[in-house]
């Protein structure tokens, strides 16, 4: 007995080691030179893998959806797409581990202007591409003198999201002490502030927790708040200063309108379906849960957020009763103010990878963008806005936020906020505008102190 | 012994502290059959009829995560692993134990100094020459693993080699043995009990492995620990209940491990910490 | 038989040390020059001295921080760790009823990988926590005993049973004699048995002491360095100052050095230290 134990398991093992000097160090020989090894690794196996691109995806929520666009753009073309996907807030980190790697991704992202200044010796000219030329407004691209490095793929908008059939039960109440009758009647910060919290006063018969979702300051989640949030009164800030937004006069901030950040901010967090000292255990997606199954009347987020709000078992929320309201922070003139439009999504081409490579990664980006089939999942799969004419008119997202948007910026007398945010410092400049937020709603820090932080960690990760 | 009055109580409070043992893996478990949103704000309380949402959470974690193929490559890269450590390492620790000379004694420090290196030390240039060498993938990462793995199993076979009589060796040269069907025939059979203490110790290891696998294959290939990891942020939100169940479901393997080979595994640990 | 074994060299060592060449030896030779350069990929490194060491403790202060952490993190787990197990092994080794059970029980958790452990206990943790409306990433103290907690019902059923082995082994003619003398329960525990038990204890501290010192999936899973950066670990704070921030990679390859010259050096003290003890009872 026990000598067939031994037997088998000597049998077994050898076949191991078989397959292992075979295949694992038989590939040994001379390419321990690490240096030089890289271009000549991808020549031997580009004779067999030359057929797949590989994407990195910056969109967790739309992973499942890139895989079944890879399945049909296999069929359709015999080319394979190996889409990874980041985790969310990792982005940059995996960028970084996989743009080293032999086999590297042939399409990535760039986040704007910062991130094509870390990027750069990886972003080939795309000047000549085909989605280029197709490029609605071609001041959206990255570029430089030299050529085109980044084009966006995807027109996003974000403000307050809310749900209409509460804010109509307010207006309803007998109770109420404001004399605002319907949403479109909130066109500044006091009023914002007025109802949001006659509102908090009536959550019960409201049948509320609160009127806005919680302010999620897990770390990783938030960055609705250092980024997006804070877009708006830097906006304001780079307006009346005239802040060239391309030029070094953007190394160093005043964050003159942090009361304005204040002032929204501490409404969100005063307004809340939970105790703000808890916030730091809180994700976006509790936040859109908590929207979904009505329990609050608004949450900032952008029009991305639909499928997270239409995946929630149980949603309670009206397709039609969804609307955006812009981010109010008490800015003078600001009843002509928007929402925040613009995007942070550039796709850029790996000029590290082979010519071929290059050429099958902007062949499917043009597929994407341009095919019937590839539209079909832009627009209703993916529900992205796509800045580009080859989608007609009437082929826009059919999702209710992304058609407020796409109403939101057809609207002529206001005013859009762009998306400065992408000349942010660094993500650990966020990261830090991040934690001193937590510690300022669980109380350990003074709003000056935030402000200190956020001037200071722009002009520490500026250098 | 004087305190056999004391029995009841001693017992007692063994038992006490057995359930504080148990209890985290059972309130995951509990989780795991709740609604994903009635999870992190209340834990402790027993899936209700609001609650309760059956097997939703594995059949969503196991389609977000791929779970059964995390599971393939955990027990692929796992099971061939440390079939390849023991195989290769007890060779060389033979070897260099039994012939001494300057290299060999320079390989055996370079072996044990190997052990002390914490994993970010090579984390980068480690990844970088795998996946230079095309072994990043499922196969390629057992030979890392081997290399990686090799300082304490060579310790670990060269401390007991060492307590092997010379004499047995000695009489097999003379029958007209070669080296090779002596550690084969003669060796390797003694080597058992301590190549089981290895076979566990790197089981454990190489199973429950997150770094390391995940810098060299983790974008493409997820093993469990990745794959459960990447739950938090991998698909726009975290599904607290996805979470629970792939929690239950990679913790069942090593309960069944565990509960199989109890006896070798305590006895496993104990002689190679006596050793370590 | 050395010569005849001699010509066997290829094929006994060459494999496994082709794997450790490629998985440790290169790795670590190329990891110690890199951290005198900045580099992004391997290729442009460029020679800068010492720069990213100064940096490393220079530019912000989370190495000091992370170092800190851990150091407080390693003694009071250590302590906590040892103290709990070898009274629970002094426990399990009185012929109770069920010994075999509850030594099974103990040792389970070190079973569960580190990111499945800090997720169970998250969970946990935060669930008691939120009973006083915060959780665990509002104070760094949080973190700090979650850590400790997690790795102490991930630790002690290990050491235990280290320390049971060293119990069952002690020779029971001393202890009859001591008990023989007059000597009480407590005088015997710190005169006889502890002496004695000196080998296993030296393996326990060390085991504890570099598991802890090193940890990283715990701290991940369970806190992520959260709140801020206070709860991160070096072993998380050298991964994230290399993968997180572009233009780093040189400071997080010095800190890894630094790292791991700090694991040898306490391993080597604490080796040195715990055997001269051994030797002299």
């Amino acid at each position: 007995m026990k000598s067939i134990k031994k037997s088998i398991l000597l049998i077994s093992v050898l076949a191991i080691s078989l397959a292992f000097t075979s295949c694992g160090f038989g590939s040994d020989d001379g390419s321990v030179n690490d240096n030089t090894g890289n271009s000549s690794a991808d020549n031997n196996t580009s004779d067999n893998k030359d057929n797949s691109i590989y994407y990195l995806n910056f969109k967790p929520e739309v992973a499942q959806i890139y895989e079944e666009i890879a399945k049909t753009y296999k069929q359709e073309t015999g080319v394979t797409l190996n889409v990874v996907t980041a985790a969310s807030g990792t982005y940059e980190q995996t960028l970084k581990s996989e743009i080293a790697k032999a086999d590297a991704p042939a399409i990535f992202q760039i986040n704007g202007p910062k991130g094509y200044a870390s990027w750069k010796n990886y972003c080939a000219d795309l000047s000549d591409t085909e989605i280029y030329q197709h490029l609605t407004d071609k001041e959206l691209a990255i570029k430089n003198d030299d050529g085109v490095y980044g084009i966006p793929y995807v027109v996003e908008g974000y403000g307050i999201i809310y749900n209409e059939k509460i804010m109509d039960e307010y207006f309803e109440l007998d109770t109420k002490q404001t004399d605002v009758d319907s949403v479109d009647e909130i066109n500044n910060f006091e009023t914002l502030s007025a109802v949001v919290e006659d509102m908090t006063a009536n959550k019960d018969k409201l049948g509320i927790d609160g009127v806005f979702a919680s302010t999620s300051l897990k770390s990783g989640d938030d960055w609705r708040w250092h980024t997006h949030l804070a877009n708006i009164p830097l906006y304001y800030e780079f307006l009346e200063n005239n802040i060239d937004l391309s030029s070094d006069s953007t190394n160093e901030i005043e964050f003159s309108k942090d009361e304005g950040f204040k002032n929204i901010f501490d409404l969100y967090i005063n307004n809340s379906t939970v105790e703000p000292k808890i916030l730091g255990t809180k994700q976006t997606a509790d936040s859109m849960a908590e929207f979904a199954l009505g329990q609050c009347a608004m949450v900032q987020n952008g029009n991305w957020a639909w499928e997270q709000i239409n995946d929630v078992s149980g949603n309670t929320v009206n397709e039609d009763d969804i609307g955006f309201l812009p981010i109010f922070i008490g800015e003078e003139g600001e009843e002509n103010q928007g929402i925040a439009v613009g995007t942070e999504n550039f796709l850029a081409i790996n000029s590290q990878v082979s010519e071929e490579k290059q050429k099958l990664a902007s062949d499917f980006l043009y597929w994407l963008y341009s095919s019937e089939k590839g539209k079909d999942y832009v627009i209703n799969e993916l529900g992205f806005i796509a800045p580009f004419d080859t989608f007609s008119e009437d082929e826009k997202p059919t999702d209710p936020l992304a058609r407020e948007v796409v109403e939101w910026i057809e609207e002529d007398d206001v005013t859009n906020i762009p998306w400065n945010f992408t000349i942010f410092p660094s993500q650990n400049f966020k990261d830090e505008f991040g934690t001193a937020l937590l510690q300022y709603v669980q109380g350990k820090k003074e709003w000056t102190d935030v402000k200190e932080t956020v001037v200071e960690k722009w002009k520490a990760e500026s250098k | 012994m004087t305190d056999t009055k004391k029995r009841p109580l001693l017992f007692l409070f063994l038992i006490l502290l057995s359930i504080v043992f148990v209890a985290p893996v059972i309130i995951v478990l509990m989780n795991s059959f709740k609604g994903q949103f009635y999870i992190s704000s209340s834990p402790f309380d027993f899936p209700d009829e609001k609650t309760f949402a059956g097997l939703v959470n594995y059949t969503n974690g196991i389609k977000k995560i791929k779970f059964f193929s995390a599971f393939f490559y955990s027990l692929i890269i796992t099971v061939f692993s440390v079939a390849g450590i023991l195989f290769f390492t007890s060779m060389t620790a033979w070897y260099i134990t039994r012939c001494k000379n300057f290299i060999t004694t320079i390989l055996y420090y370079m072996f044990v100094f190997s052990m002390i290196v914490p994993f970010q030390m090579v984390m980068f240039t480690m990844s970088k020459i795998a996946n230079t060498l095309r072994l990043d993938n499922p196969l390629g990462i057992i030979a890392i693993y081997i290399g990686f793995g090799s300082g304490l199993s060579i310790f670990m076979f060269s401390g007991f080699i060492k307590s092997i009589p010379l004499e047995i060796e000695e009489a097999a040269t003379i029958d007209g043995c070669n080296p090779i069907q002596m550690f084969f025939q003669i060796i390797l059979p003694i080597l058992k009990p301590t190549a089981v203490t290895v076979a566990i110790l790197n089981t454990m290891w190489i199973w429950n492995d997150y770094l390391l696998p995940y810098l060299v294959i983790g974008n493409k290939y997820k093993t469990i620990p990745i794959a459960v990891q990447y739950l938090q942020g991998g698909y726009g939100s975290r599904d607290m209940g996805a979470l629970m169940a792939m929690l239950v479901l990679s913790i069942i393997p090593i309960i069944i491990f565990y509960l199989s080979c109890q006896k070798h595994i305590i006895k496993g640990v104990v002689s190679g910490s006596v050793k370590g | 038989m050395q010569k005849t074994l001699k010509k066997y060299f290829a094929f006994f060592v060459l494999p496994t040390l082709t794997a450790f060449a490629v998985a440790f030896i290169i790795p670590f030779v190329m990891g110690v020059y890199l951290s005198f350069t900045e580099f992004t990929t391997v290729a442009d490194a460029k020679w800068v001295g010492f720069s990213n060491y100064i940096k490393a403790f220079r530019d912000n202060d989370d190495f000091i921080n992370a170092l800190w952490f851990t150091v407080k993190f390693t003694v009071v787990s250590v302590l906590l760790i040892n103290i709990i197990s070898f009274l629970i092994a002094l426990l399990l080794t009185r012929k109770i009823k069920g010994t075999n059970i509850f030594r099974t029980i103990f040792f389970m958790p070190n079973l569960i990988g580190g990111i499945v452990l800090g997720y169970i206990w998250q969970l946990i943790i935060n669930g008691v926590l939120l009973k006083f409306g915060v959780d665990i990433t509002f104070d760094a103290k949080y973190g700090f005993w979650g850590l400790v907690i997690l790795m102490n019902w991930q630790m002690i059923g290990y050491m235990m049973i280290i320390y049971i082995a060293g119990i069952q082994n002690l020779p029971g003619d001393v202890l009859e004699a001591a008990r023989i003398d007059g000597a009480s329960g407590i005088q015997t525990l710190f005169k006889v048995t502890i002496p004695l038990l000196m080998p296993s204890i030296t393996i326990c501290t060390f085991l504890t002491l570099t598991n802890s010192f090193k940890m990283f999936d715990q701290n991940l899973a369970l806190t992520g360095g959260a709140p801020g950066k206070e709860t991160q670990m070096l072993a998380l704070d050298i991964y994230n100052t290399f993968y997180g921030r572009i233009g780093y990679e040189g400071v997080g390859q010095a800190k890894a050095v630094i790292f791991f010259i700090l694991v040898a050096v306490i391993a080597g003290i604490q080796l040195l230290f715990t055997r001269s003890k051994e030797v002299e009872q």
